[in-house]
């Protein structure tokens, strides 16, 4: 989906979601913190989302998988609640830093019609905000900062965009005056 | 890696097309015609009213050598009743300039520079393509050949702010497949929101991709098993909007 070498889709992979071993793995207690241990059946270890997902996805040959994905506490259902009742008051950023692709990856795992719903919706309130920051010149300073602190990577990119194509008018029209 | 420059047309480009439009001007000297790859430039007769490139006319306005006639839209009366449309129908545009008859077989067919759409006998109930391109230029370099220049610079301002705002809020009913309806809205205009509405709805489809995938792989299940599933695609397509 995504290129090798996209830094936002490296990040994203690196993100920590909680993983429960189904097994007891031998030596695997530097995990959790434990440097000798084994790693005990039904610990839950919070692992980086590539390593969780090849873990999560591996079959052994007794066909149970090594361990099993929780959704993050990113997108747990008080979250999405949040988000439903108003997508512009929460702070995506210190939820995720890459909310909306973790989500993406997320979804591809699990099977959430909902969550899909609420995250496209989520996602197109907030793009109509950014969109008038974006275009009002004093925005970043003015009652909308704690609103763009809160953007996360997607949403910054598209904030910059907007921002952009804004200034590129504006400049146009200045240099028409100045010739 | 990537290219630096963003996709589509930055606005500069964007104006250089716009000085392909043809500008009514009443010449004050008399001017050879002139042979150019666009097209020949008829011979200037003072007082004869001519319509030429938009380059041009600035070019001779600069030095002194011509009147420009700004179109019938550009003025306080129609941009007044356009931007009374714009806010009293929020949902659409305020529609494009009508499309002359279709020529028949012999004439040269036309396209949008070559259309007067911004010349003295235009339309004035309707804002071209390059209607903001068009009236920031022509008020910048000949704003004493237009009655109210001043009333006409914040009514193009208030028509480009009432018109981004829609552009903006259309965003509310962008839909990962879905579609826009941007009818009437003029080059400047896209250039300034492609990149904003192509994020979003890149956004969009990152959201949906598993939803896509998985349609995609019912389809070609379907696909697989016979004919039958056609009917159920629409339905489908229909659940989506």
């Amino acid at each position: 989906m995504s290129a090798y070498y996209d830094v936002d889709a490296i990040l994203t992979d690196a993100q920590k979601v909680p993983c429960t071993f189904e097994l007891t793995v031998p030596g695997l207690g530097f995990l959790e913190g434990n440097m000798s241990g084994d790693m005990k059946q039904g610990s839950k270890v919070e692992l980086p989302l590539w390593l969780g997902e090849m873990l999560a996805l591996s079959q052994s040959l007794d066909t149970s998988s090594l361990v099993t994905i929780d959704p993050p506490s990113a997108l747990s259902p008080r979250v999405l609640n949040a988000l439903k009742a108003d997508p512009r008051t929460v702070d995506l950023r210190a939820l995720a830093p890459h909310f909306y692709n973790l989500g993406a990856r997320i979804l591809e795992l699990f099977d959430e019609e909902e969550m899909i719903e609420v995250l496209s919706q989520t996602f197109k309130a907030r793009a109509a905000l950014i969109a008038d920051q974006a275009h009002n010149p004093r925005g970043a300073l003015g009652e909308g900062a704690d609103f763009m602190r809160g953007l996360d990577e997607n949403e910054r990119q598209l904030f910059r965009a907007a921002h952009d194509s804004a200034k590129g008018v504006r400049t146009w029209m200045t240099h028409l005056k100045n010739k | 890696m990537a290219l630096s420059l963003p996709p589509g047309l930055t606005p500069p480009e964007i104006a250089f097309l716009c000085e392909m439009e043809l500008v009514t001007i009443i010449p004050r000297q008399r001017l050879e015609g002139v042979e150019l790859l666009a097209g020949p430039i008829r011979p200037l007769h003072p007082p004869h009213r001519s319509n030429i490139p938009l380059w041009l006319a600035l070019l001779l306005k600069r030095q002194r050598r011509a009147n420009i006639l700004p179109p019938p839209w550009l003025n306080t009366h129609s941009l007044t009743a356009i931007l009374d449309h714009e806010t009293e129908h929020a949902e659409t545009f305020s529609p494009p300039p009508r499309l002359p008859p279709q020529p028949s077989s012999n004439t040269l067919p036309t396209s949008p520079p070559f259309l007067p759409h911004s010349t003295a006998d235009a339309a004035p109930d309707a804002l071209p393509y390059h209607w903001l391109e068009l009236g920031e230029m022509l008020l910048e370099a000949a704003s004493d050949d237009f009655e109210e220049a001043d009333n006409v610079r914040k009514l193009l301002r208030g028509l480009r702010e009432v018109r981004m705002a829609k552009l903006r809020s259309g965003v509310e009913v962008l839909d990962a497949g879905g579609g826009f309806k941007m009818n009437g809205v003029g080059g400047i205009e896209v250039g300034e929101g492609r990149a904003f509405i192509t994020g979003v709805i890149d956004g969009l489809r990152k959201i949906a991709a598993s939803r896509e995938q998985q349609r995609k792989d019912r389809d070609q299940e379907e696909l697989e098993n016979g004919y039958s599933g056609t009917a159920n695609y629409d339905d489908d397509e229909m659940d989506m909007q």
